[in-house]
């Protein structure tokens, strides 16, 4: 085994990590704080609150993969890293959610995209969501500590071509481009990290605060979900999660109580709402679930008469925020715009067509790129985002209507991306579109995205950032929980992960949470010690 | 044009029917195991796809991926339909049923005619009437069959990929070994 693997060498030293499928009997635990969910939220409470001296237990609904499990492996990766075997999308199945469940959570198959909040997107909570005491200059050291902690710098090394499309292009046109910052140490430049980085090079939840809170102590249980909460008085008095089965389909096995004095919500949007709507949590006010945002996220595929081999290398080093906030933060819907990885089986589903035009398109992979606009919803009164229920057997559902505000948005960010593919060198670009087709000129592909019919399923959408739901703010007729991430109602319930932005971020969201629950689980880790 | 010609032959096939596409679409697993048509219990080697799905997939995946010059090799239908049913065991319940109720809707008789236009058995279908069906529902007015193409074309394009065998044609060199 060329590369350590840190987390079986942590098993090996004695960390108290229990899969609930290998459990015989009912169990009943206790511990000073239970934390749900290990991504970005859970992992960085964690450690803050074990380094505190506090007994921390999380409970994680996917299973424990390790670098050495991560073999570069699409098919695997899919059905085993990510929420639904990845078949994860909205109620009307128009938006795919690429969101991940697995120890770690998203951190150990994000693409290592790492932004500050933007300032514009903190000053919009403070005036028009009653968030108080988040302004960007307090947050800044902690979004610091975080950036030093995961490793967090502009990526150093010439992106790849299938990234270099963005500077080429913005730099012809004269538009905006920057360096995504990634957080990774000693990366191989692999491309590879959407399905769990095999090096350990990404410092994902799984290599850093979740073994800093395991060698404090900490104790893990994965493989089981948290099916519902108890309550006496305003207390959550016990959560009560069940094992999932062998393939984490479906809660199937051993019942494990979980009790102890605080708990932490840090499953994520969708699946947090899910918990407390499934428990029944008190929500005078019916915020639980409303406001839940996506990034959706429209595509264009071009093609060029050089070789891009777009699978290999950082899948994201170059953004641009040229048409981020040029018409104001509340106005018509901005975008940032970067690229995806371009591993076959997940392109082969952004590619659109069927039958020859799918495999003529396919043939000229290793010649393709891929833009993709992260379209910021929740700043104008015609993006409301989606809402969550639950379907029959309680598994949580995101509704989330398109209307033409939305619209607007994908038909300007076509517009945006296939004039920064030509300005690249492009001879041909398509908008991911059921009749997408290939236009080999700005002309046509301006008449083309002119007469796009702009409807559910038609336009190809997908998102890999599920934000909200549990909203933060002063107001209780609002939100679900204070600015420090204290619930309304429940006393000793905090909600600590990506689940409470009012609004999305506008930027990949992994170090917005980083920052955000630093600064709140600190808070947090002082009021019970 | 398919564009101009299919939302009337929708519309009239589903009025044929009596039932709303949601409906239809929704019963139609229900009905096809009621019926007896297609069993519920997955086939023998597999965790979730049945017996009558197996049919059925043999003959949409060349439709759906074109003549990649892999479907030579006498088992590559069978690699990409395992990749596929494993993906769909780890999958929700939710999922799981839904991609069931799609393949049975397309090998019941009584949903199938309508809403695909093909009247004999869809495993049998020629090449045309294959690429026939998949434009009308890519083009149909009717959400839930757009959703139905869309759903068809990303899950065998998902795991037809996602084999090796897939791959050299595509000009993929196949991922880092580490």
């Amino acid at each position: 085994m060329p590369v350590p693997d840190i987390f079986l060498q942590g098993l090996a030293r004695g960390w108290q990590v229990i899969d609930a499928r290998e459990l015989d009997s009912d169990r009943e635990l206790e511990a000073d704080v239970i934390i749900i969910g290990t991504g970005a939220g859970g992992g960085t409470s964690a450690e803050i609150l074990a380094n505190a001296g506090l007994r921390v237990l999380l409970v994680e609904e996917g299973s424990l993969k390790t670098s050495s499990d991560f073999k570069n492996d699409e098919a695997k990766a899919y059905a085993e890293l990510y929420q639904e075997a990845s078949a994860r999308a909205t109620a009307d199945a128009t938006i795919g959610i690429l969101q991940g469940r697995t120890v770690g959570g998203t951190t150990t198959v994000n693409w290592t995209s790492s932004f500050r909040t933007p300032d514009p997107t903190l000053a919009h909570w403070a005036s028009e969501h009653g968030v108080k005491g988040l302004d960007s200059a307090s947050m800044a050291p902690w979004f610091a500590r975080m950036e030093e902690r995961l490793g967090v710098a502009p990526w150093a090394v010439p992106p790849n071509a299938n990234n270099d499309v963005i500077r080429q292009g913005c730099e012809q046109l004269g538009y905006h481009w920057k360096v995504i910052p990634r957080n990774v140490r000693g990366c191989w430049n692999l491309g590879y990290c959407g399905t769990g980085c095999p090096t350990n090079a990404k410092q994902s939840m799984l290599v850093t605060t979740l073994p800093a809170a395991l060698d404090k102590g900490a104790v893990l249980v994965h493989s089981a979900r948290a099916e519902r909460l108890s309550f006496t008085g305003d207390r959550v008095s016990a959560v009560h999660c069940r094992a999932m089965d062998a393939h984490l389909s479906r809660p199937a096995g051993q019942r494990l109580t979980l009790r102890a004095p605080h708990i932490v919500l840090a499953g994520g949007g969708i699946n947090n709402p899910g918990l407390l709507l499934r428990s029944k949590a008190p929500d005078p006010h019916q915020r639980v679930g409303k406001r839940t945002f996506l990034h959706p996220v429209n595509l264009t595929l071009a093609q060029y008469e050089r070789d891009i081999h777009g699978y290999y290398g950082a899948p994201q080093s170059i953004y641009s925020d040229h048409f981020q906030w040029d018409q104001g933060t509340s106005g018509p819907m901005g975008y940032k715009l970067e690229v995806p990885p371009m591993q076959p089986s997940i392109t082969a589903t952004l590619m659109g067509g069927f039958g020859m035009q799918s495999l003529q398109r396919m043939a000229a992979l290793p010649q393709s790129n891929i833009l993709l606009a992260l379209l910021r919803d929740g700043f104008h009164e015609q993006s409301q985002g989606g809402s969550v229920s639950l379907r029959d057997n309680g598994d949580p559902v995101l509704d989330y209507p398109l209307n033409d505000y939305l619209w607007d948005g994908v038909r300007r960010a076509y517009l945006s991306m296939g004039e920064i593919q030509f300005a690249a060198g492009a001879k041909a670009v398509m908008p991911s579109h059921a009749h997408g087709r290939l236009s080999t000129s700005w002309a046509d592909f301006r008449q083309q995205i002119g007469e796009l019919s702009y409807r559910a399923h038609d336009v190809r959408l997908a998102s890999a950032h599920v934000m909200g739901g549990c909203a933060m703010g002063e107001d209780p007729q609002q939100a679900v929980v204070d600015s420090k991430g204290r619930h309304h109602q429940l006393e000793n319930l905090s909600i600590l992960d990506g689940s409470l932005f009012p609004t999305s971020i506008g930027a990949n969201p992994q170090l917005s949470i980083y920052g955000l629950v630093a600064r709140l689980a600190s808070q947090l880790a002082e009021e019970l010690t | 044009m398919p564009d101009t010609n299919s939302p009337s032959l929708d519309r009239r096939s589903l009025l044929k029917l009596g039932l709303g596409a949601t409906m239809v679409l929704g019963t139609a697993g229900l009905t096809a195991s009621l019926s007896g048509c297609s069993s519920s219990a997955p086939a023998s080697h597999l965790a979730v796809l049945r017996d009558s799905d197996l049919p059925l997939l043999r003959a949409l995946y060349p439709a759906v991926i074109g003549p990649h010059p892999t479907f030579a090799e006498a088992d590559a239908i069978t690699l990409a339909t395992a990749q596929l049913d494993r993906s769909l065991q780890a999958a929700s319940p939710f999922v799981q049923d839904e991609v069931l109720n799609l393949l049975g809707m397309l090998s019941l008789p009584l949903t199938r005619g309508p809403l695909t236009g093909i009247w004999g058995n869809l495993a049998e279908a020629s090449p045309k009437q294959l690429e026939t069906f998949l434009l009308r529902w890519r083009d149909s007015r009717f959400e839930l069959l757009r959703k139905g193409h869309k759903a068809i074309t990303q899950l065998l394009q998902l795991s037809w990929y996602a084999t090796p065998q897939s791959w050299a044609a595509v000009g993929y060199p196949g991922p880092p070994q580490v």
